[in-house]
């Protein structure tokens, strides 16, 4: 059952960040379902979810397969690791922080892997802004993701 | 004690005699004075209450006129929607009949997931016609180039993705080029000798010598003449597309 939900969460992710935009700039809400499954099931889970979306992200942006698996692993791995208790403990504002923080790696990770095994998708300002900004409208669903053992 | 039976007396004398005179003592003066003080009550009263109820009045009056205002506004939107759309269908409609090489017309259904690659989902496939290569247009000039077609949905690279090149050439000076997607807004305009003079604004069209895109669709103009491109012999140009990515609603692919 729990499978099935993230299923059908991560086809509804990608189906929305397609129609979603501001200022021609999606919210990465793959990264939100990566980040929600790493805090509330631990860093495997996350890890292997953050690997299969990535690999469709990657497929589904006519791209080479990598960056994106790569970038939403960390996600995965770390949203644990870092924020539900293993280094940090969970409050609200670090949520909205580890949200914007995390939305901004993956981002730059992308972008750092496109541009040394690809060609560089952007200039680095554009990819600064376009990061920042994806990061302030991921922001605040790191208030309403919370890990287990807060509820 | 005394002077309760005098009262009572007295009472019992008046009202004996008033039931067999009539009334000897009237106090409609002192209704009239006390009707002159309701109304004058009534009269202040009104006035202070005046400037309350109109406020009340008013408020429920504006309310009603701000509710109906809204809807005259959501009326007039709707309007306006439906005359800007028949606008650009019509404007599509023309397109349509001025290329012989018309395949179908697309309506733009979504963008890209990803930050990087600027891309298009059309709500028209294979079983429309659309097939791999073939250039999306608007009235407005040059959008793209179809990379992907399933049956029924296909995907539109646009101008300024990374990916897209496309060969062009300057109206007036029919100068040939090699228009490249940058990721930002803006495209460049590649190979061009540095020998060759280039102004600001000059209109960059399609050459059709790459055999993907139909000759003399309009693309953009030089909106920027940078001077020697890394010390090559080239220039570097920068052509700002005539079709903006985010205003794009509506595609017609051609062949």
């Amino acid at each position: 059952m729990r499978y099935l939900f993230l299923a059908i969460a991560v086809l509804l992710a990608f189906f929305l960040q397609g129609r979603i935009s501001v200022l021609g700039i999606s919210p990465d809400l793959t990264a939100l379902v990566v980040f929600y499954t790493g805090l509330r099931y631990g860093e495997t889970k996350g890890l292997l979810l953050g690997i299969i979306t990535g690999a469709i992200e990657d497929s589904l942006s006519l791209s080479f397969i990598g960056p994106h698996m790569l970038s939403k692993a960390i996600i995965g791995f770390s949203s644990y690791f870092f924020v539900s208790g293993g280094l940090l403990r969970w409050t609200p504002v670090l949520g909205i922080f580890s949200v914007a923080f995390l939305t901004f790696t993956d981002n730059l990770v992308v972008f750092l892997t496109k541009a040394m095994f690809d060609r560089m998708p952007a200039l680095f300002s554009t990819a600064l802004f376009v990061s920042f900004m994806q990061s302030l409208l991921n922001a605040p669903a790191g208030i309403f993701i919370r890990p287990k053992h807060v509820d | 004690m005394f002077l309760f039976l005098a009262v009572a007396v007295f009472s019992f004398v008046l009202m004996t005699y008033q039931s067999r005179k009539g009334h000897t003592l009237s106090v409609d003066f002192t209704g009239g004075l006390l009707n002159s003080m309701h109304a004058a009550t009534q009269s202040v009263t009104d006035a202070i209450k005046r400037p309350f109820r109109m406020i009340a009045l008013r408020d429920a009056e504006n309310t009603a006129l701000k509710k109906r205002v809204q809807e005259l506004l959501l009326e007039r939107e709707k309007y306006r929607e439906a005359m800007l759309e028949d606008k650009r269908l019509r404007e599509l409609l023309a397109l349509r009949e001025r290329h012989k090489d018309y395949v179908a017309t697309a309506r733009v259904i979504a963008r890209g997931i990803d930050n990087w690659t600027h891309t298009f989902f059309l709500d028209k496939g294979s079983a429309d016609g659309i097939g791999k290569d073939m250039t999306a247009i608007t009235p407005k000039g040059l959008a793209g180039k179809i990379t992907s077609v399933t049956g029924s949905y296909s995907r539109l690279l646009l101008l300024n993705d990374i990916n897209f090149s496309a060969s062009v050439r300057l109206q007036g000076s029919r100068t040939e080029g090699v228009l490249s997607g940058t990721g930002t807004s803006r495209c460049i305009l590649k190979y061009v000798s540095f020998e060759e003079p280039v102004k600001a604004g000059e209109i960059v069209i399609t050459s059709g010598l790459d055999m993907l895109f139909p000759p003399g669709i309009p693309v953009g103009y030089v909106s920027k003449v940078g001077g020697r491109a890394d010390e090559s012999n080239f220039q570097y140009l920068e052509v700002q597309p005539f079709q903006d990515s985010a205003e794009m609603e509506e595609v017609i692919i051609v062949k």
